[in-house]
């Protein structure tokens, strides 16, 4: 394996940081195949041995309103154009890429914040917490999750770690190349620049394993009635009190 | 800055194929390590200053096969490893094609005209000085452009079509291919494929490393110039510091094709004003159809730099380019 992070010379011959080697681009795309591969095959081997799938039908409870809906599906294409758009020229498609970068960087940048305002005043910011409570959960089988399970709690969070951080480096970035709302500047100090290029190059790598991840086990046969939920809005109530416990997790019932 | 030793001469392996089949089958398989080197009056500056070197170099003037200038049945092919010398005063590029005579007559200065290659002042790099010294700007692979900035010196750099790079395309004869209409011919292992002159430069906003549409293992072979344009009204013009051996500030190629005063059809391109030969659309469209006259020069001249986003010391570009059109129209 190569470097992990790429040196220059800056402008004085000073040796300062360019960004993250690519060559982890190979890295993580492996090991998040190998991983996911292996889950899969302990999970089809686990799946001959217990099969009561809770059914989809009869009552319903929303799970999912409109509005956070749409913004997950806004998210999930911002990220998907980020990651198409980053990675392309990396791996040698070529095509002019940048403007379509950082026009999905500003819609991911706005829908995080309508998101962070939304969840702070309107939605039930708690469910979300992630406790020590939680962290017995993947062990006690008795212990059902509130609105959110631990992995999912898990994947929030991570999400939201490399997602900020990915958007305030990238809002760095932004400010060094011209735009229709400012001309560059180029006054940021080249090795503060490196570290910015440094930092968004890791979140990069980190949000392709985590949304592949994530696409992984919303596609899982066991988890796709949350992933029809993020569609529809709802789940069964069979499916509800099969994972979830109702004294946590009390949901409308849905029309 | 780099630490340069100019003591011993740097350790290249020096490839002279003289057939086709061993250019293309050297090429491909040194990949990046093979320096593809024409007359050198490029490569040499880049080695010599220790900037940028190869392992191996593989020289094409030994393929005759790519020399020389022929008719064939829609115009004539000019091998890619013809010496702009010869192109300048060959009678069928001047009897037909005196555009691209004329572009290939003012490049540089006559010694590097007799050995540099039409190839190679197509396939030429960036000369912006911040780059060619060595420093690590974006076209080098870094993160930053040094040209502009605050104190950046960018009198020579793009007016149009910046993105993070502000480096121009150097090549006089490229606006003026640009203009005939001509297709490149690129060779590899693989095959042969096709490229309008146009779409044979690339801007930074594609390929911020490269500044054409040569993939690794491929040799630029020739270059064909279409009957189309042959014979149309042309006009050349190159504005440089010096006469000789100065690259342009602004350059403009034009091919129009006019009769009894109407510019029937026209293609204009102009160099050094943007990373690619700036072909000037709207300047062709406004004048489609139109009874030439000063008064015709003058609107399309400000067609020409619309959309110009001058940097800090090459405003004087914007008039540069508008005066180059209005004498174009003007015949
Ligand atoms: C002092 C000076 C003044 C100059 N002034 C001008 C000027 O006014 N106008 C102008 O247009 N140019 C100017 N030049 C540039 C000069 O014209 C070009 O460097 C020259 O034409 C390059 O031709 P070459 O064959 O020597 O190229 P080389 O140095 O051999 O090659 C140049 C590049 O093209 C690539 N290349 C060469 N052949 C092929 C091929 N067949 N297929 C694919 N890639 C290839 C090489 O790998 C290299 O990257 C000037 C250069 C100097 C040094
Ligand atoms: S203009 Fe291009 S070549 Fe020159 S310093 Fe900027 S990025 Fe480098």
């Amino acid at each position: 394996m190569g470097e992990i992070v790429r040196y220059k010379r800056d402008v004085w011959g000073e040796e300062v940081i360019l960004g993250v080697s690519w060559d982890l681009l190979w890295v993580v795309a492996v090991a998040v195949l190998v991983l996911l591969a292996a889950h899969a095959i302990v999970m089809a081997v686990l799946a001959n041995k217990k099969m009561d799938k809770p059914s989809g039908e009869g009552k319903r409870v929303v799970r999912h309103e409109a509005i956070d809906r749409w913004f997950h599906w806004l998210m999930a294409l911002s990220i998907f154009a980020l990651i198409l758009t980053g990675i392309a020229p990396i791996v040698g498609l070529r095509f002019a890429w940048l403007n379509w970068h950082w026009m999905a960087g500003l819609l991911l940048s706005f829908i995080t914040l309508v998101h962070i305002v939304r969840s702070l005043f309107w939605q039930d910011f708690k469910s979300m917490i992630l406790g020590p409570r939680d962290f017995a959960e993947p062990f006690d089988s008795t212990r059902l999750p509130g609105k959110y399970s631990f992995e999912q709690k898990g994947m929030h969070w991570a999400v939201t770690v490399v997602v900020m951080t990915v958007i305030a480096t990238g809002l760095l970035m932004f400010l060094q190349i011209d735009s229709p709302f400012w001309e560059r500047t180029n006054s940021m100090p080249e090795s503060q620049l490196g570290l910015v290029f440094l930092l968004h190059g890791l979140s990069t790598l980190a949000l392709v394993a985590l949304a592949s991840t994530h696409i992984y086990f919303a596609i899982r046969p066991e988890k796709l009635f949350y992933t029809r939920s993020m569609f529809k809005g709802w789940i069964s109530e069979d499916e509800m009190k099969a994972n979830h416990d109702p004294n946590l997790w009390s949901p409308k019932q849905a029309d | 800055m780099v630490a340069t030793s100019h003591d011993v001469m740097l350790d290249i392996e020096l490839y002279q194929p003289t057939d086709e089949a061993n250019a293309l089958a050297l090429a491909a398989s040194l990949g990046k390590d093979g320096w593809l080197l024409g007359g050198g009056q490029d490569t040499y500056g880049w080695v010599k200053d220790r900037n940028k070197s190869a392992t191996a170099m593989i020289e094409l003037t030994q393929v005759d096969a790519w020399k020389g200038i022929k008719e064939t049945s829609d115009g004539i092919e000019i091998g890619a490893v013809t010496t702009l010398t010869e192109i300048s005063k060959n009678p069928l590029v001047k009897e037909k094609f005196a555009l691209l005579a004329k572009a290939a007559g003012v490049v540089a200065s006559p010694q590097i005209r007799n050995v540099g290659t039409l190839a190679g002042n197509l396939a030429q790099d960036a000369r912006c000085w911040y780059y060619r010294r060595g420093l690590d700007c974006y076209r080098a692979g870094g993160n930053i452009c040094y040209a502009d900035s605050p104190e950046g010196l960018n009198r020579e750099h793009a007016i149009f079509g910046a993105s993070r790079c502000v480096a121009v395309s150097p090549s006089d004869t490229a606006p003026a291919l640009v203009a005939l209409d001509a297709t490149m011919v690129i060779s590899s292992a693989k095959g042969q494929r096709l490229v309008s002159a146009q779409d044979f430069f690339v801007g930074p906003d594609v390929n911020i490393t490269s500044m054409t549409a040569l993939e690794e293992g491929e040799i630029l072979t020739a270059v064909r110039l279409p009957n189309e344009w042959a014979n149309a009204e042309y006009y050349f013009e190159k504005v440089a510091d010096r006469n000789v051996w100065d690259f342009a500030l602004v350059s403009i190629s034009a091919a129009m094709k006019v009769s009894n005063g109407v510019i029937e059809d026209s293609r204009i391109a102009c160099g050094a004003v943007e990373c690619v030969p700036r072909r000037l659309d709207d300047v062709e469209n406004a004048l489609r159809g139109q009874q030439r006259s000063e008064q015709l020069a003058e609107r399309v001249a400000s067609i020409a730099s619309q959309g110009a986003e001058p940097l800090n010391y090459n405003h004087f570009k914007i008039p540069l380019i508008e005066n180059l059109v209005k004498r174009a129209v003007r015949g």
